[in-house]
């Protein structure tokens, strides 16, 4: 699935590139808004990374979003993200009833990321549109320790906070598709207490979006 | 033009939508590793513990088929069992001398998935060699079990205080892999030692 979604979107961007050899650079339209529809792929940092070490491909994004001024934008995202990793001959123990067990632990984090997103065109009539923004919002987590057949696990919801620079990058000149390569550093209130010796808090994550955008005049 | 992007943008989304699934697959997480599974009685001193004793086999049940395993592997375990009881300070005497712990091992053969508490196996003739009628918990240890593999129950048996004609299991542990074919003897030492150093309250002053 992953590669019929990166070749259509090599294909998107050459169709793009070869459209924008015969059209004169001056040439271009502010969008009124946006949409788009990305590959995300998780890096986990600090705590969080002690949870689960290994970057993850498993992840979607939806956003949308409305120019309100020149190149400033407001809008949404929400998200799907899921961080695994097994770790072998892992103990856990139950202090209280006096049980401990060690065997394969697979850890993983499973996300719904919903933010507001405010942000910053620079050059939004060309072609490629860098950009710099903020999302304000929360996560639904839930974070599964699985020994052997035994599910522990905790949901929780989080507020957070994802500074993100990216870039509207359009097919044509007159095309309404696009594509978004955007790159973020998240941090949420969010924590994982599954085992009782050792906890993570403030769960810290980059994300790498690559995406198509779907742009309307 | 605009119908086939359409439709191809709609095609990635159910693909996206029904591919976000919250658990990974069994076939990535489940294995047959070594599991050791241990319980011990949180209310129990074990400073009121001095001795115990150890029988030189290993019951062995195969569904409903109960014999005695004294091989080598057999050897090994006891062995191990010993000398780890040794370091937590316990004494090792004669079943004959009134040691105040006993320890029962037994090796189950498993085929399925299972779900079982300790209870069920006890009305196996022979297997409680103490002279007692039953075993009392407690605590309520329940073990699970899956795949063609052997299993290991160590049971830690109170032989000092026995209530209304019942001895209680002051700690047990539970070790899935062993005893198969394909175990080494460095597993079957390996998992007794994790059995213990995952329960450091099992120990006394000589």
């Amino acid at each position: 699935m992953k590669k019929i979604f990166l070749l259509l979107l090599i294909f998107g961007l050459m169709h793009g590139l070869v459209q924008s050899q015969d059209k004169p650079a001056s040439m271009g339209f502010i969008p009124s808004s946006y949409y788009t529809f990305s590959w995300n792929t998780t890096f986990t940092m600090g705590d969080f990374n002690k949870w689960v070490g290994n970057a993850s491909p498993a992840g979607f994004d939806l956003g949308g979003r409305y120019f309100i001024k020149g190149g400033l934008v407001a809008g949404f995202n929400m998200s799907w993200q899921r961080v695994s990793q097994i770790y072998t001959n892992e103990t856990y123990f139950l202090p209280a009833t006096g049980q401990a067990i060690t065997a394969t632990n697979y850890r993983f984090t499973w996300m719904v990321p919903f933010q507001a997103v405010i942000a910053y065109h620079l050059m939004p009539d060309k072609m490629v549109s860098p950009y710099i923004g903020l999302g304000i919002g929360g996560d639904y987590m839930e974070h599964h320790l699985l020994v052997e057949e035994y599910d522990i696990y905790k949901t929780r919801w989080d507020f957070s906070l994802t500074p993100e620079i990216g870039a509207l990058i359009k097919l044509g000149y007159y095309s309404q598709w696009g594509a978004l390569v955007a790159f973020n550093y998240k941090w949420t209130t969010n924590q994982i207490d599954l085992y009782k010796d050792k906890s993570s808090k403030n769960l810290q994550m980059l994300n790498l979006k690559v995406g198509i955008a779907y742009i309307i005049r | 033009m605009m119908k086939t992007k359409l439709l191809t943008i709609l095609g990635m989304g159910i693909i996206a939508v029904t591919s976000c699934t919250k658990y990974p697959p069994s076939s990535g997480r489940v294995t047959q590793d070594l599991v050791v599974y241990t319980q011990y009685d949180v209310t129990a001193n074990f400073n009121e513990y001095k001795t115990f004793s150890l029988p030189n086999t290993v019951v062995y049940i195969n569904g409903k088929d109960t014999s005695t395993l004294n091989n080598a592997n057999a050897t090994v375990l006891l062995n191990r069992i010993a000398a780890d009881m040794k370091s937590r300070g316990f004494e090792q005497i004669a079943n004959t001398a009134k040691p105040d712990l006993g320890i029962n091992v037994t090796a189950i053969k498993t085929t399925t998935t299972t779900v079982y508490s300790p209870g069920w196996y006890y009305g196996y003739p022979g297997y409680y060699p103490w002279g007692y009628p039953s075993y009392g918990y407690p605590y309520y240890p329940t073990y699970v079990t899956s795949y063609s593999a052997g299993s290991v129950i160590i049971d830690l048996v109170d032989l000092k205080k026995v209530v209304n004609n019942t001895v209680m299991i002051r700690w047990n542990a539970f070790i899935r892999g062993l005893m198969t074919n394909t175990h080494t003897q460095a597993d079957i030492t390996n998992s007794v030692d994790q059995a213990f150093t995952q329960t450091p309250a099992l120990k006394t002053t000589p």
